[in-house]
């Protein structure tokens, strides 16, 4: 067995970095690897790599399936992912499904996405925004709208849009507006 | 030798909400945007990347939320100036290290602050000094919807906004607040909580990461998924998470009080003394100073509103910080005494302790 570069235990983390295109190995137990603070790219902790590690590793179960695949605009394929981590563009989530699928299973919350669509510019309103200021619980309030009431709010914007010269937003408010009264 | 402009520019720090919460250091919310045509950025080539940047700066620039903004060219900047925009959470470690055609868009008030060309094309980021999730959604989202209308940005009705990253996808949202838990720290609870937060499906690291009982008792937690919850189901959960955790801690403060007080007392005596005191001292040593003096001012130990003014000196004491303030690269012998000196005059104007 490998042993720990630091103290000479059994090493259990190796870390390969590629920077420039100069390889590093490193060997690590768990313990060293935790005191040096190790992260990954958005600076997550050990901890949080290896729940990653094994999304991506839940994922290359997928990728043996989903070998032979290759992304057709960017020529992004299982293995390419394997070695960054990281998709090769928007159309990867088209080409290599099979192997997407697979990571987000194993790391997300469900399959489906529930947030802010792009299009309508509207967020699904899923939770309560009334927990959602800092303790004062004085204004965080949108609950679902009446027609009525969502005019009055959109007239309001209008006016804070005009107010503050926010001309292209007011256009849209406006148009927004006149859709609403049909 | 004085600041130059860089300097300047970071050290006009007036971000919103002076106001500030015990146990809450700061909070942020960052989306993960990409360009629908174009290739991630970890596989796009130089001339991809610069088409990128300029198109992202472009329509940026029509954004009236972000007006008066500064653009920075990452590659231009010394290295210890790379580290000081990290050090004041402006930007990620990975941001600074790879900086071909990554650009920095920051807000005078250093609220809002862009990466293009970190790992995602876009990454959106605000911050506050205190937890107000809603206000801080509400004008990143309208960023957002004004980069949805000059941008053709990266949208899957089944996946969400698509990242470069699996483990980002649907939202691109990551929501965290920085928190100061000292007494959970000393009634060694800390790491039960830190359990308890994980099973959540939210996550905890220290203050850059390090390890996290050494580093002045700040921890950072934020959400894990991404996909499969709204952005309001993610801030509310996160909000009630963030609110219970206050709750423990102003609890263990309480139980510190009873039963720790002498050493509570000793402790932040020690504390004032060694950083009205010093002539070279580290930035470790210096930050768990100031965490025991964060403490004091929220148990009313220190006269005048100063937990503001201690969320200031924390920033201003870190490495980077320190060369950026005397303009020139300083190895850590310098450094330390600099810092000692800064330590010195802030903490000769603070009163003394007044104990219950």
């Amino acid at each position: 067995m490998e042993k720990c570069q630091f103290c000479g235990k059994p090493a259990t983390v190796h870390m390969t970095q590629i920077v420039n295109n100069k390889t590093t190995v490193v060997r690590m137990c768990s313990e060293c690897a935790a005191k040096h603070g190790l992260f990954d790219k958005d600076g997550l902790p050990f901890a949080m790599l290896s729940s990653l590690g094994e999304a991506l590793f839940a994922g290359l179960k997928h990728s043996q399936s989903a070998s032979g695949l290759i992304c057709s605009r960017c020529g992004c394929t299982p293995a390419s992912f394997r070695e960054t981590g990281r998709l090769g563009c928007p159309n990867c989530y088209k080409d290599l499904k099979l192997l997407v699928d697979g990571i987000v299973e194993s790391s997300q919350k469900g399959a489906v996405h529930k947030g802010k669509k792009l299009k309508s510019h509207a967020f699904v309103d899923g939770g309560d925004w009334n927990t959602l200021s800092g303790g004062k619980g004085d204004d965080g309030r949108r609950k679902k709208m009446s027609s009525a009431e969502r005019l009055d709010a959109l007239q309001e914007q209008l006016d804070d849009a005009i107010r503050e010269e926010r001309y292209e937003e007011a256009a849209k408010l406006r148009d927004e507006i006149r859709k609403l009264k049909g | 030798m004085a600041m130059n402009d860089f300097g300047k520019k970071l050290f006009h720090d007036a971000r919103e909400a002076k106001e500030t919460m015990p146990a809450i250091i700061s909070s942020r919310i960052r989306l993960a945007r990409n360009l629908a045509d174009a290739k991630f950025v970890k596989y796009a080539c130089r001339g991809d990347l610069r088409a990128v940047a300029n198109m992202c700066e472009k329509a940026l620039s029509s954004c009236k939320i972000l007006d008066g903004n500064s653009v920075l060219n990452v590659c231009d900047l010394q290295e210890y100036e790379r580290t000081a925009l990290v050090e004041r959470h402006m930007c990620s470690q990975e941001f600074i290290v790879d900086t071909n055609e990554s650009r920095l868009l920051f807000t005078p008030d250093h609220t809002v602050s862009i990466m293009i060309n970190e790992e995602d094309h876009l990454r959106i980021q605000i911050f506050r000094y205190d937890l107000n999730f809603r206000a801080m959604f509400d004008r990143i989202n309208a960023i957002d919807d004004h980069l949805a209308d000059n941008l053709s940005i990266a949208f899957d009705e089944h996946y969400g906004f698509l990242t470069s990253c699996p483990t980002n996808v649907g939202t691109g949202m990551r929501a965290s607040v920085m928190m100061h838990l000292p007494a959970l720290v000393i009634t060694k609870q800390i790491n039960n909580l830190i359990l308890a937060v994980q099973k959540l499906g939210f996550v905890v690291r220290g203050l850059f990461g390090e390890g996290s009982e050494a580093k002045g008792n700040f921890f950072q937690i934020s959400n894990q998924q991404t996909l499969g919850l709204s952005e309001v189901d993610i801030l509310s959960r996160l909000t009630q998470i963030i609110k219970s955790i206050v709750d423990y801690e102003l609890n263990a403060r309480e139980i510190v009080k009873k039963e720790k007080i002498v050493w509570l007392y000793d402790n932040i005596g020690r504390a004032l003394g060694i950083l009205r005191g010093c002539y070279s001292i580290a930035s470790s040593d210096a930050i768990n100073g100031i965490s025991l003096l964060m403490l004091a001012a929220d148990l009313g130990y220190l006269r005048g509103n100063l937990r503001w003014d201690l969320n200031q000196i924390m920033m201003k004491i870190q490495s980077s910080h320190i060369q950026v303030l005397e303009n020139k690269a300083l190895g850590s012998a310098e450094r330390d005494i600099k810092r000692a000196e800064i330590l010195r005059n802030f903490f000769a104007k603070i009163p003394d302790l007044k104990f219950e």
